[in-house]
């Protein structure tokens, strides 16, 4: 063991003598030792994280291109007017962030103070965490000015930690809004979250993987990185603590009375000695693509061909993103006309732009375009999770085989000609009432679900078909949309000639609590030539005769 | 002598010729009535092929027809799916169950574009059966439906009305079904019009006897 942490241990144990038992029990399976010390020394690299902090974001998320003056920017809110940023002049004249807006004017008279823009600063830091959410899924935003990313599974794929270090800078700076040079963010990498965060509020330099040597390298940081309330920070500084290395030699109990665990919380995290779980931020973002045509189009298949450079470009972003569409939205702008929107709703999520393209062609196909199309514009749906299927070893139909992500693919490429409503399910229901017993069912999320859980195993009746089984010939296999009134002669009911009963009267009385009540003889009935027929008879009013169903 | 004899056998073995009187060598599914399977080339109707069914009218029994087969298919491991494309009526689903069909098979198509359904049904291989009923098709359309079939290892099966009896087909199998006028019989009797082998002569049917 390293004499120095011996040292520490030994500080560290004194003071805990004095404090009483029910505090000691508090901070649980580490010895009770200083809050930073070699602890964190048994832990594995198991996750790295990269920090981004913008400093003066506020002066960034502006947008301020040129100006002649020193610009300060100040926080509305405040009631002292704070300055929050001010600009490379303001800063060299004087003006230092945290002064209230007088004492910047008393320095400099001539600066121009403009208000902060949270909404703008906050938009800018999504705009970064999409970019790092293209190489990594788990991104998560540290209001107001950081994001920190976890990028242990991705070193592989970018080809080793210093080249994705490399190409995250490269793509956070292409981003316009640092193209001045004016303020530029701030990256570090360190085994947790909360230290690469802290090195890159600091603007240290920091590119740890070892948690070893992580308590070292943050002793010189000053306190106010861990972001603390005002009057925490103030009165570490009055006990002489301004650093975390000095903040880590501090007996951990003790500390933990004086300051509350929360701050203690903070500080494990900073170690790695307590999990430090982040809010993956969920993009929101759609796909927009447009196209100005270099002629108009009039035909079709040639609007598709014009449209495969933005279906392609669609594919990619989807891909990068590894998320799927269920619906796609294209507007075909006109020269008069108002614009024509075509949207395709999908049964699953999909990404593939050929199989797109089919698909609109079949929508499109039932769409007439009123004048020739100048502009195509295409606005994706939300994204969502794409699952990831394997390809089948047999192809469609060989061997028996019966791939998931076929019967969508019909049902989709059916829904896309002929409307949703076209192609449906059906299901029994457990009701007396033949026209409530069954019921369409729509079909979405259906054929996956379905593939997954039956497609090896052979369909099983359910329990109440187990436990009922129904007697197969009392029920007609078609029944009518609307029964059908009979007419009577000499009373008997007559279809095609007279029908001669051959089962019946079977008794269909329910519902009236619902408004469905129906009260009906149902009979078997046969015809003279042989069909044969579900027919029944009002029991109540006039008593008429209806058809019903045909045993088909 | 012998080579050229057992060559030409070889021949008429071969499962894409048939011979007017031959059983060609197919894949078959029971029908479910023992009496229609003798009757049929293979012994149950074809896995994969276009069948038409010709009835004077809708009712007949055109449905007890195909029901045992269509139970043994959607139940079958891992079962395809089946669609229903512009039926008559609505397929009365606890009628169904009870017969053994699995329902959450089976798909229903309403369109005005029945031929054009029933050929992507056929031809994306998703289904085991596609069951149509088409007012009127063109012979060249129902060729097109049988190359989808053969495509996509599916059953096809058209209903289509009795009045086109007359009217050649390129279906691999087509029959007329009337109803049996008898009384206390729920059957029909079964005329194969065109087959690839089989028996020539009427077969009577009565659904309560399915195997």
């Amino acid at each position: 063991m390293h004499p120095r942490s011996m040292r520490l241990i030994i500080e560290a144990d004194r003071p805990v003598e004095r404090v009483p038992s029910v505090l000691r029990v508090r901070p649980a399976p580490p010895p009770p030792t200083g809050p930073g010390s070699q602890a964190a020394l048994a832990l594995e690299p198991r996750e790295l994280w990269i920090a981004a902090h913008v400093p003066g974001l506020p002066l960034a998320a502006l947008h301020v291109a040129e100006r002649s003056v020193p610009l300060v920017v100040v926080d509305a809110e405040d009631r002292n007017q704070r300055v929050v940023a001010a600009d490379a002049r303001a800063r060299a004249a004087g003006v230092r962030v945290g002064m209230t807006l007088g004492a910047a004017l008393a320095a400099v008279p001539d600066i121009d103070p403009q208000p902060r823009h949270t909404a703008r600063e906050l938009v800018l830091m999504q705009q970064l965490a999409g970019i790092a959410a293209t190489f990594t899924p788990l991104v998560s935003l540290e209001p107001p000015d950081g994001l920190v990313l976890e990028i242990k599974p991705s070193i592989n794929l970018f080809g080793g930690l210093r080249e994705l270090c490399r190409r995250l800078r490269d793509a956070c700076l292409a981003h316009p809004v640092f193209a001045t040079g004016e303020c530029t963010p701030h990256f570090t990498l360190a085994p947790t979250a909360l230290a690469a965060l802290a090195a890159a509020r600091a603007g240290a330099r920091c590119f740890i993987t070892d948690p070893k040597v992580l308590p070292a390298r943050l002793k010189p940081l000053p306190i106010g990185v861990l972001r603390w309330p005002e009057e925490e920070n103030a009165r570490l500084a009055a006990m002489g603590v301004h650093t975390l290395g000095e903040l880590m030699r501090l007996p951990r109990a003790g500390f933990a009375r004086r300051f509350g665990p929360a701050q203690l919380a903070d500080l494990d995290r900073l170690l790695g000695r307590r999990a430090d779980p982040k809010r993956r931020i969920a993009m929101r973002e759609r796909y927009r693509g447009s196209l100005d045509l270099d002629h108009e189009i009039h035909e079709h298949d040639r609007l598709l061909r014009a449209l495969e450079p933005l279906l392609a470009e669609l594919e990619e972003f989807l891909r990068a993103r590894q998320r799927g569409i269920t619906s796609l939205r294209c507007r075909f702008r006109h020269y008069r006309a108002e614009p024509t929107v075509c949207i395709l709703r999908l049964a699953q999520p999909e990404s593939d732009a050929t199989r797109l393209g089919s698909l609109l062609r079949e929508r499109l196909a039932t769409i007439a375009l009123p004048e020739p199309v100048r502009r195509c514009e295409l606005v994706s749906g939300a994204l969502t999770e794409r699952p990831v299927a394997s390809r089948a070893l047999w192809a469609p139909g060989e061997h028996g085989s019966a791939p998931a992500g076929e019967m969508p693919a019909l049902v989709e490429h059916l829904r896309a000609r002929l409307g949703a409503a076209a192609v449906y399910g059906v299901e029994c229901v457990a009701e007396h009432r033949p026209e409530r017993a069954w019921r369409k069912k729509g079909t979405e999320g259906w054929g996956r679900a379905l593939d997954e859980a039956r497609s090896l195993l052979p369909a099983k009746r359910t329990k109440e078909e187990r436990a009922h089984p129904p007697v197969p010939f009392s029920r007609p296999l078609w029944l009518l949309h609307q029964p059908e009134a009979l007419t009577v002669h000499r009373g008997r009911p007559h279809y095609d000639g007279a029908l001669e009963l051959l089962v019946g009267p079977e008794r269909i009385e329910s519902g009236w609590w619902d408004g469905g009540d129906v009260q009906r003889d149902y009979y078997v009935a046969r015809t003279s030539t042989g069909a044969r027929l579900w027919i029944y008879r009002e029991c109540t009013g006039v008593r008429a005769w209806f058809l019903h169903g045909l045993f088909g | 002598m012998s080579t050229p004899k057992r060559q030409l056998d070889e021949l008429l073995a071969h499962p894409s010729l048939w011979r007017g009187r031959s059983r060609a060598a197919i894949a078959t599914v029971s029908t479910g009535y023992p009496a229609l399977d003798a009757g049929l080339p293979g012994g149950g109707w074809p896995r994969h092929g276009l069948i038409e069914i010709l009835t004077p009218h809708p009712g007949v029994g055109e449905l007890y027809l195909l029901l045992p087969a269509l139970a043994a298919l959607s139940r079958a491991a891992p079962a395809r799916w089946c669609t229903w494309v512009s039926p008559p009526h609505e397929p009365y689903a606890p009628a169904l169950a009870a017969h053994g069909v699995a329902m959450d098979r089976m798909l229903m198509v309403r369109t005005h574009l029945p031929l054009w359904a029933q050929e992507q049904a056929l031809k994306s291989g998703a289904c085991e059966a596609a069951l149509a009923w088409l007012p009127r098709a063109s012979p060249k359309a129902i060729r097109r439906l049988q190359l989808a079939a053969e495509q996509g290892r599916s059953l096809g099966v058209l209903y289509r009305s009795l009045r086109f009896a007359d009217v050649p087909s390129p279906a691999m199998l087509r029959l007329v079904l009337e109803p049996r006028t008898a009384a206390n019989t729920h059957g029909a009797r079964i005329t194969l019009l065109k087959r690839r082998g089989g028996s020539r002569e009427p077969i009577d049917l009565d659904w309560a006897r399915a195997a």
